[in-house]
């Protein structure tokens, strides 16, 4: 009982002692960070260094802060005080402020807390050369980070740092760390530092290293080693054959990165001429408003995400005056204020909305022009010209000349690394949603009764019309449903691209491009036509090094291949086309 | 109600007839040549408007005064429309039948090319305000433009200071980033960075001189992925950079590209030549934060003469009731000032030389006397035509402003840098 006694109040004790000593660093680094902030120059630089050392947390948080003009100085007299602003905020946006030095909230005279906005306070500048210090103390601690991929980062960048001090820090690392890929990472990095070694068999061994790892980050070093004179023979050698295999294993991640490359671009096409497929391959009519109906789609997700921030409001002043009265109209739609992962989601609202938008301004372009002019296809080239025209006006008054900006959703914006050859979430996106729209409409067309009604009116309008098929309104459900396709690409599109009034133009010559050598009326023409498009584009720009001339040998093969081919891929003999 | 518009329309017409003559003895016409329309209107209408400002203050301040007299300004406002041989047709308009005593426009290198001929057949003078690849001097223009050795090179000065050693050079297909990147490529060599740490590629022609580097990529160009790729490869090795010549709104998607690969200001810095805060409005600028730019003006420099120039715009900007310029989310850039210290220089040139005279004016400019303090600090017209101002690099904030990083001053601007870049690379 007494020993089980004494055993606790040693326990407790020596618990104590290692909170005490815990504060006692705790707050040793806060004044260190404070007295960092406060100074300035090289002085600063040093201080900001040496917190690399810590390991801790709140370092990592206040740095960032930093860098994001986040820290501020609040000052009291002469003293200033470097404090942070709490992210809970009060009714007026002030939050209360954090002091660095203490971790404390600030108080005035009369021991109530000061609460801020940040626009109230000056924030602690920084600049380049200082950021980059902070960032190499962030990439020590993040050597702790428990994120492998900002471990990873952080490996990397001590590698390329040449700094033959920065070896120990690796390899303890390296026993402790459990991740494959940052393992690689850190051997990588270890052997890029060691091939400035002194000793000839470490730079040998070395270079063998890198040549095993595939290193394209050492290849400049490597190659700098093998063209190397005064380096011994073996080193030279060692660092030759390296170059040569990570010289192959660059070649072989090209080969790959540009498969990759062509089908997203592929892709684009293929969801760009999607809708045209059906307009213009399936109907008939030669849609040249089919741009403004991907930029109706494009300015749809712009108004979505302004709905999701602050609102959007426009207004109309038409240069016409009723009876002294200016001709004007004015929209202003609340915004919802969305923050934080629900604000990300906008995109997900934006799909179905663009297409329901474009879907409706095809219905209304069907209704008023096109059902006149079914059986005059010239006549429909020059009136939807016209219509292109009008809509990219309509543009311009109610979103401006210039451009809008759309920003992407965090969760397209990143991309993931398989064996150097790295993949964007927005292009993988495009490749499945490109699949998606191509099963939904084979589905829509071949296993619904809509379907049905769709192709029976495309074979033989008038036969069909015999049947009791009600055409009219056929015709009507596929035009707008091709435009609805156009909506979807305009979503994807304001995603990469830009979003402005004459955004269309850009993407209706290769629309028409990929359905006629898809052959028109055939969707499975299109698919291949817009994969062997976008795959041989990528791969010509690969091979010619330039993005004109690549373009320019594919143009020509079309060309060559329409001449051949008049017909395109999958040539369809229907009496609509005759 | 028709009676009345009658009545309002009486009274203009009379107004209009009795104000005209009064203001025609003692006025001035100066041209003011831009792109109202098509593709460069986004840029150019900017210029137009800043003009417009510095006519009125002018005006406001008592005009231009030529020995006892003072005129007024009267501008005279012609559209190019993106078109350049329009440019050339609206150049001879101003000077043969408006017979104005300058002109203010111009931005593509290929209008200026496009007007020099008319300018020089009849003998008129041209301000021109926007950065540009340098290898030209007529006696009829006058460059308040940054030349190459007042943007590319003190960038480039700026990022070899940084540590970098390996440069990726990227533009659009025409005479200004093909002549900067050239000229680039030879200054680089000249400080020591090897052929292969210049990414891009390179155009050699028979003899193996190489006569064109970087990547270029067409007007509106929007697939960079290729590109991105090419360059993360590139910078995988650490301390690269790009110098990005890419203008108009390919930008956007090739920062979006930039983001998606993860390449970040820290990694490998973008510096780009053709965007001022005018162009960062319609730019997703949370992606560019950290990149870098170089000019000879930022809007937030921290002067107080630059303060009052900004709420002086701010406040015309409120009151003046042109047709067509916009009132509100407005910027103020590098080409715009460039256009409204050239009126100034303009105003003190002529009322030193105490006439309208082209000659005699250009006699004045051409003394190297002639300075104004503009909102971007001093700026001083040379013999050669170009002028002495402060180089600014400054890299983007969110807010779409420049946090200025370091400042060349008083950089003297010299057109001609090809030659003497030959003439160094082969004696050394």
């Amino acid at each position: 009982m007494k020993r089980a006694l004494i055993f606790l109040l040693t326990c407790l004790t020596a618990g104590l002692f290692c909170l005490t000593a815990r504060g006692q660093e705790t707050s040793a680094v806060r004044e260190k960070l404070s007295r960092a902030v406060l100074a300035d120059g090289l002085e600063q630089q040093k201080l900001v260094s040496e917190l690399g050392d810590t390991g801790s947390k709140l370092v990592h948080d206040v740095l960032v802060a930093w860098t994001r003009d986040n820290v501020f100085l609040y000052e009291s007299g002469d003293a200033k005080i470097p404090v942070l602003l709490e992210d809970q905020t009060d009714a007026d946006g002030k939050a209360r402020a954090i002091n660095i030095a203490d971790g404390k909230f600030l108080l005035d005279a009369q021991k109530r807390e000061l609460r801020f906005a940040p626009t109230e306070l000056a924030s602690a500048d920084t600049d380049a050369a200082l950021r980059t210090v902070i960032q190499q103390t962030l990439d020590t601690l993040a050597l702790a980070d428990s994120d492998p991929d900002a471990r990873q980062n952080a490996v990397l960048k001590l590698g390329n740092s040449k700094k033959l001090k920065n070896l120990p820090v690796l390899q303890a690392r390296l026993a402790r760390e459990t991740d494959v890929s940052v393992q690689r990472s850190i051997k990588e990095a270890i052997a890029m530092l060691q091939l400035g070694d002194a000793d000839p068999k470490i730079q040998a061994a070395a270079a063998q290293q890198l040549a095993a790892l595939k290193s394209i980050g050492s290849l400049d070093m490597v190659k700098t080693l093998a063209d190397s004179k005064t380096a011994p023979p073996e080193v030279v050698k060692a660092a030759k054959s390296a170059a040569e295999t990570i010289g192959e294993h660059i070649s072989f991640v090209n080969i790959l990165g540009t498969i990759f490359r062509g089908l997203s671009g592929g892709s684009i096409l293929l969801v760009v001429a999607l809708g045209l497929a059906i307009t213009f391959g399936l109907m008939g009519i030669i849609n040249m408003a089919h741009g403004e109906m991907i930029a109706v789609g494009a300015y749809t997700s712009y108004v979505v995400q302004n709905l999701f921030g602050t609102g959007f409001a426009f207004s109309i002043n038409l240069p016409f005056h009723f009876f002294g009265h200016p001709l004007g109209f004015s929209l202003s739609l609340p915004g919802i204020n969305a923050t934080g992962w629900f604000y990300e989601t906008y995109f997900l609202f934006v799909l179905p909305l663009s297409f329901i938008m474009a879907a409706l301004a095809g219905l209304v372009l069907e209704r008023t022009v096109i059902r006149f002019l079914y059986r005059r296809p010239l006549e429909s080239l020059l009136a939807t010209w016209g219509v292109s025209l009008v809509m990219q006006q309509l543009f311009r008054m109610v979103f401006g000349a210039n451009n809008v900006q759309v920003s992407s959703p965090r969760w397209l914006l990143g991309h993931f690394t398989l064996d150097d050859v790295s993949f964007g979430y927005n292009r993988v996106f495009v490749i499945a949603f490109a699949v998606l729209i191509i099963i939904g409409t084979w589905l829509l067309l071949t296993k619904t009764p809509l379907g049905l009604l769709i192709r029976s009116v495309m074979q033989n309008r008038d036969m069909a019309s015999c049947l009791g098929v009600r055409t009219a309104r056929v015709n009507m459900m596929t035009f707008a449903f091709g435009s609805g396709l156009a909506g979807l690409a305009g979503a994807f599109l304001s995603q990469i691209g830009n979003v402005g009034p004459s955004m269309g133009q850009l993407y209706i010559v290769d629309s028409f491009m990929t359905v006629v050598v898809g052959g028109v009326g055939s969707i499975v023409g299109t698919v291949c036509a817009a994969v062997g498009i976008g795959t041989s584009d990528q791969v010509l720009q690969q091979v010619t090094g330039s993005p004109v001339s690549g373009k320019i040998v594919v143009l020509v093969c079309i060309i060559l291949f329409l001449q051949w081919k008049p017909g395109g891929l999958f040539s369809i003999r229907s009496r609509s086309l005759d | 109600m028709k009676k009345q518009l009658m009545k309002y329309l009486a009274l203009l017409s009379l107004a209009g007839m009795i104000s005209l003559p009064a203001r025609a003895a003692d006025t001035v016409k100066i041209g003011v040549l831009h792109s109202l329309s098509g593709t460069m209107a986004i840029s150019e209408t900017s210029l137009r408007d800043v003009l417009l400002f510095a006519f009125d203050e002018i005006n406001a301040a008592g005009g231009v005064k030529v020995g006892d007299k003072s005129y007024t300004i009267e501008p005279v406002v012609v559209d190019g429309a993106s078109n350049w041989p329009l440019f050339a047709e609206k150049a001879k308009q101003l000077l043969e039948e408006d017979k104005v005593a300058v002109t203010f426009g111009c931005w593509t290198s290929v209008s200026r090319k496009s007007v020099l001929p008319v300018f020089e057949k009849d003998n008129g003078m041209l301000f021109y305000p926007v950065q540009y690849e340098g290898e030209e001097l007529s006696k009829d223009i006058f460059y308040t433009a940054e030349a190459v050795n007042q943007q590319a090179t003190p960038a480039v000065d700026y990022l070899l200071k940084q540590g970098k050693k390996k440069f990726y050079l990227l533009g659009t297909d025409y005479v200004y980033p093909q002549t900067t990147c050239l000229i680039l490529y030879k200054y680089l060599l000249l400080h020591g960075i090897p052929p292969e740490n210049i990414g891009g590629g390179f155009r050699k022609d028979d003899s193996g001189k190489v006569i064109s580097a970087g990547k270029y990529v067409p007007f509106s160009y929007t697939d960079f992925q290729q590109i991105v790729a090419d360059i993360k490869q590139f910078a995988a090795s650490g301390d690269a950079c790009v110098i990005n010549l890419i203008n108009g709104d390919s930008n956007v998607p090739f920062f979006k590209e930039i983001a998606a690969a993860g390449l970040t200001a820290a990694d490998c810095p973008v510096v780009s030549f053709s965007l001022a805060e005018d162009e960062l409005r319609a730019l997703p600028t949370k992606d560019l934060v950290g990149e870098l730019g170089c000019w000879t003006y930022f809007m937030s420099i921290n002067t107080p003469a630059n303060k009052t120039f900004l709420k002086n715009w701010d406040a015309w900007l409120t009151t003046q009731s042109y047709p067509g310029v916009v009132k509100e989310k407005r910027a103020m850039d590098s080409p715009m000032v460039l256009s409204y210290d050239g009126v100034y220089l303009w105003k003190a040139a002529v009322e030193k030389a105490g006439t309208f005279d082209v000659d005699k004016v250009r006699d004045v400019l051409e003394s190297g006397d002639i300075t104004f303090d503009g909102p971007g600090g001093k700026v001083t017209m040379q013999k050669n035509h170009h002028v002495t101002k402060d180089v600014f690099i400054g890299e983007t904030k969110a807010n779409g402003q420049f946090k200025i990083l370091e400042t060349f001053p008083q950089v003297y601007g010299e057109p001609f840098l090809l030659k003497d870049l030959d003439a160094k690379l082969t004696s050394k």
